[in-house]
């Protein structure tokens, strides 16, 4: 930061006092901006946010959450509507969490020609309410009779179901609870409660794990009281040929709190489409703002230089595009030509870059009555050169500061668009989540893991550069410094 | 002198709204057009259905007849180049044709009746919300400009940067949720409770359901005007007549408004017109949020039922209306300052 650079190609016979190049001048906003608490404030949020961006594999509690956020299949086992995982710690009653189990136990015997696969799952239950649903799945090959038993800490065991899975090769089987064992459930309410109860009891509305996970006893169904403890599932595979064959099993719990920030009414991980949100949101601020600024400058300072005719025409041109309102045009255009996301940020850079415009002119105007400018001329400097060599990088800092207090607007702007469902369906954004959070009825319902954490990113998102520009406002205007 | 600068900047305006409908033309004509098309055949078959003692033939000649007219009448049997022009010439004269399904509150099509019914109730809402926000602005900046480098000055100034990326629709689903669902304190949307009460008592409940969508928008949108309104009258703090003022042992109240509001006026308008304008286009959406059947609802439903003839009116509407708040500002400065006119709308 100390000293001037002296150009290494510097002619002996240029007497004239070395003008300052632009790369220390920009060295010294940087570092002029590591004693702001702002600058430092947003660089390290926009640190944790690149942070973000890149290690989204490792973040992401679903690997394929940025290619498949659309893909309903892919959501499955997970639970609607959940609450994150860490209310359990403010609620009285605490909800079963979602999570998948591994088999504690599995032997493999012969008997006859069929092969007996057993394995069991141990699922410890320590909370008040139950699991949405238990769902077993392994993959199979052939026709497999299977059986499940339910093994209760209070020492009953049940059938839960019993049927022939017909897989192909490999095929991934999926045996759930709440779908099967209705009728294990109705077994296990008669064993407790009396005839009458049970007379208004209809199968199809009972919950089997509801029931299941209930200390079993008059009032079970009325007034369930949770039965704690270990539980073991055992799924029992009858391989009747060579051919037929069952690997992999693990039994995936759909609790009733889900992940960091719960899931939406379509069961997708909130946190996951946050963490993948984050690389879009990134791309839209940064591009848009680097082209429209860079377009802007480059404006500001050709209409300067040239003057005249040239200046009238850049800036009637630059009225038609000051003149529109951005947001109106980029709705519509989004809902009639449903662009991409790529064409979305072509689409507002183009109707961006008025923001710096009026500023570097005037800038501009001042600069080009420089003597250096002059003298650069004299020596038979092209306008080309006069403006990206001369020109231009005085107004860098500036073009910084103006980036950066661009970039928000730009998320917001996409954001604003995806609210209102015209947002890239192949991508996961913030916008799109609220967009879905809002028509989903999350608002009125007060599901607020899925509206208060979308919108808190886009903010932090806005807030990370508003600090950076606002700081290099503060240094770049030091008239406006606080005394 | 006014006067030409005025007849100048009102020219400017209109040729720019002129040309910005012309790119709206060759945008959308492709859409608009579609849809046009489908609605003059849909007007056709209740047309050849009343001809009833005609033969399929004599059925067929007509609707080609009536086709090629309603066709030569909407000018969709000229080239493209042409039928580009015409639905420039057709925004420019205000003519948006009819929706498909959207209607006004009187049971009309016609995409104009059905903007101007909204247009009313935006404005309500966003110049409550101005007045306030400029109100409050300009105090707080008042104050943080008085003693810049304070506690209120640098406290403001964080808040400032923290809402500045904040989205005013999500503030509202936020306000919405917590105050009108967790604590049914407001009611969630609409102008007004049904049926809607005649009267003072009227009146009284247009307020209420304002409160929620005016708070928001003042809470999140009041501190950008505090920020410029506090550079402005710091920059003029520091001018050398302030100085002076104060040396001539100027009570500071004096100083204050005396001299130093007097020269922060014209800059402080633009400020309060600007961010009127900017708040309106800029958070259009919000009103969606609140139900407010305003401009910004309306692009809600007509994106949401697809009808293209009333988003296509609105942008039309939108566009005019923001170019002519831009030249109203300008009108404005000018009387105020009149240094401005010399400089015209160079």
């Amino acid at each position: 930061m100390s000293g001037v650079e002296v150009p290494r190609n510097r002619r002996p016979e240029d007497h004239r006092a070395p003008r300052p190049p632009a790369r220390p001048w920009l060295r010294d906003l940087f570092s002029e901006l590591g004693r702001e608490p702002a600058g430092v404030a947003g660089f390290f949020m926009l640190a944790l946010f690149l942070a973000g961006a890149v290690f989204e594999k490792r973040l992401v509690t679903f690997p394929e959450t940025s290619s498949r956020w659309h893909d309903i299949t892919y959501w499955d086992e997970q639970p609607a509507s959940a609450p994150p995982v860490w209310t359990n710690a403010f609620a009285a009653r605490k909800s079963a969490v979602s999570l998948v189990l591994g088999p504690s136990l599995s032997s493999r015997e012969t008997s006859d020609a069929a092969r007996l696969v057993t394995t069991v799952f141990t699922y410890p239950y320590p909370y008040d309410l139950p699991p949405r649903d238990l769902v077993v799945h392994f993959r199979g090959t052939g026709e497999i009779p299977v059986a499940i038993t339910l093994t209760r800490p209070d020492g009953a065991e049940i059938t839960l179901d019993q049927e022939q899975v017909s897989a192909g090769s490999g095929m991934d089987v999926r045996i759930s609870i709440d779908k099967s064992a209705g009728q294990a459930a109705m077994g296990l309410l008669q064993g407790s409660e009396s005839a009458d109860a049970m007379a208004a009891v209809d199968v199809d509305r009972i919950r089997p794990t509801t029931v299941l996970f209930s200390q079993a006893g008059p009032g079970m169904l009325a007034r369930p009281q949770a039965l704690k403890g270990a539980y073991k599932l055992t799924l029992l595979a009858v391989l009747p040929t060579a051919a037929a064959e069952v690997s992999d099993p693990r039994l995936v719990v759909t609790g009733r709190v889900n992940g960091l920030l719960g899931t939406d009414n379509s069961k997708r991980d909130l946190w996951s489409g946050l963490i993948a949100g984050i690389k879009w949101a990134l791309l839209i601020g940064l591009l848009t703002a680097f082209v429209s600024v860079a377009i802007g400058v480059v404006w500001g300072v050709t209409a300067a230089y040239f003057g005249g005719p040239v200046n009238w025409v850049m800036q009637r041109i630059f009225e038609i595009f000051s003149n529109q309102p951005v947001l109106p045009l980029l709705i519509v255009i989004s809902a009639i030509f449903k662009p991409s996301i790529w064409f979305l940020i072509v689409i507002m850079s183009v109707f961006f870059w008025t923001g710096p415009v009026k500023t570097v002119y005037a800038m501009a105007l001042s600069i080009r009555e420089e003597t250096y400018i002059e003298a650069s001329r004299a020596l038979g400097a092209g306008s080309a050169r006069l403006i990206f060599r001369h020109m231009v990088p005085l107004l860098i800092p500036y073009a910084f500061a103006s980036m950066a207090l661009s970039v928000p607007g730009a998320v917001v702007y996409e954001s604003t668009v995806s609210l209102l469902g015209l947002g890239d369906a192949t991508i996961v954004t913030w916008g799109q989540i609220l967009h879905d959070a809002f028509t989903g009825g999350a608002v009125l319902g007060g599901l607020w893991w899925w509206v208060v954490p979308p919108g808190l990113i886009i903010a932090l998102m806005g807030m990370t550069f508003s600090f950076i520009g606002f700081a290099m406002d503060r240094i770049l205007h030091p008239k406006l410094r606080t005394r | 002198m006014y006067l030409v600068f005025a007849i100048r900047r009102i020219l400017n305006a209109m040729a720019i709204f002129v040309i910005e409908m012309l790119i709206f033309s060759v945008l959308f004509t492709a859409t608009a057009e579609r849809t046009l098309r489908a609605q003059i055949e849909e007007s056709l078959q209740p047309e050849a259905a009343r001809l009833k003692n005609a033969s399929a033939l004599q059925v067929q000649a007509f609707v080609a007849q009536r086709r090629a007219y309603l066709f030569h009448v909407s000018h969709l049997d000229q080239p493209v180049p042409v039928r580009v022009l015409w639905r420039a010439i057709d925004a420019v004269t205000l003519q948006f044709g009819n929706s498909i399904t959207i209607k006004s509150s009187r049971g009309e099509r016609s995409v104009w009746r059905i903007i101007m019914e909204t247009v009313p109730r935006t404005a309500l809402l966003f110049t409550t919300s101005i007045v306030l926000q400029v109100l409050l602005g300009v105090w707080l900046g008042l104050k943080q400009a008085q003693r810049a480098g304070g506690t209120l000055d640098r406290s403001a100034s964080v808040i400032t940067m923290v809402v500045y990326g904040l989205p005013t629709w999500w503030v509202a689903m936020i306000v919405i949720m917590v105050l009108a669902y967790m604590l049914p304190l407001f009611p969630s949307g609409g102008m007004h409770s049904i049926p809607p009460p005649q009267g003072l008592a009227g009146i009284l409940d247009l307020a209420w359901h304002m409160v929620l969508p005016v708070v928001t928008l003042v809470i999140v949108s009041f501190w950008g005007v505090a920020l410029l309104a506090r550079n402005i009258v710091l920059s003029i703090l520091q001018e050398d007549y302030i100085t002076a003022a104060r040396a001539r042992g100027l009570p500071e109240r004096t100083v204050l408004f005396g001299h130093a509001m007097r020269a922060a006026a014209p800059p402080l308008t633009t400020i309060a017109i600007l961010s009127l304008l900017t708040s309106v286009f800029g958070n259009i959406i919000f009103e969606g949020i609140f139900s407010w059947p305003g401009m910004g609802n309306l692009y809600w439903i007509s994106i949401e039922q697809g009808d293209t003839p009333v988003t296509l009116g609105l942008l039309a509407v939108t566009t005019g209306l923001y170019i002519a708040g831009l030249a109203m500002l300008d009108l404005i400065y000018g009387l105020l300052d009149p240094r401005i006119k010399t400089g015209a709308s160079a």
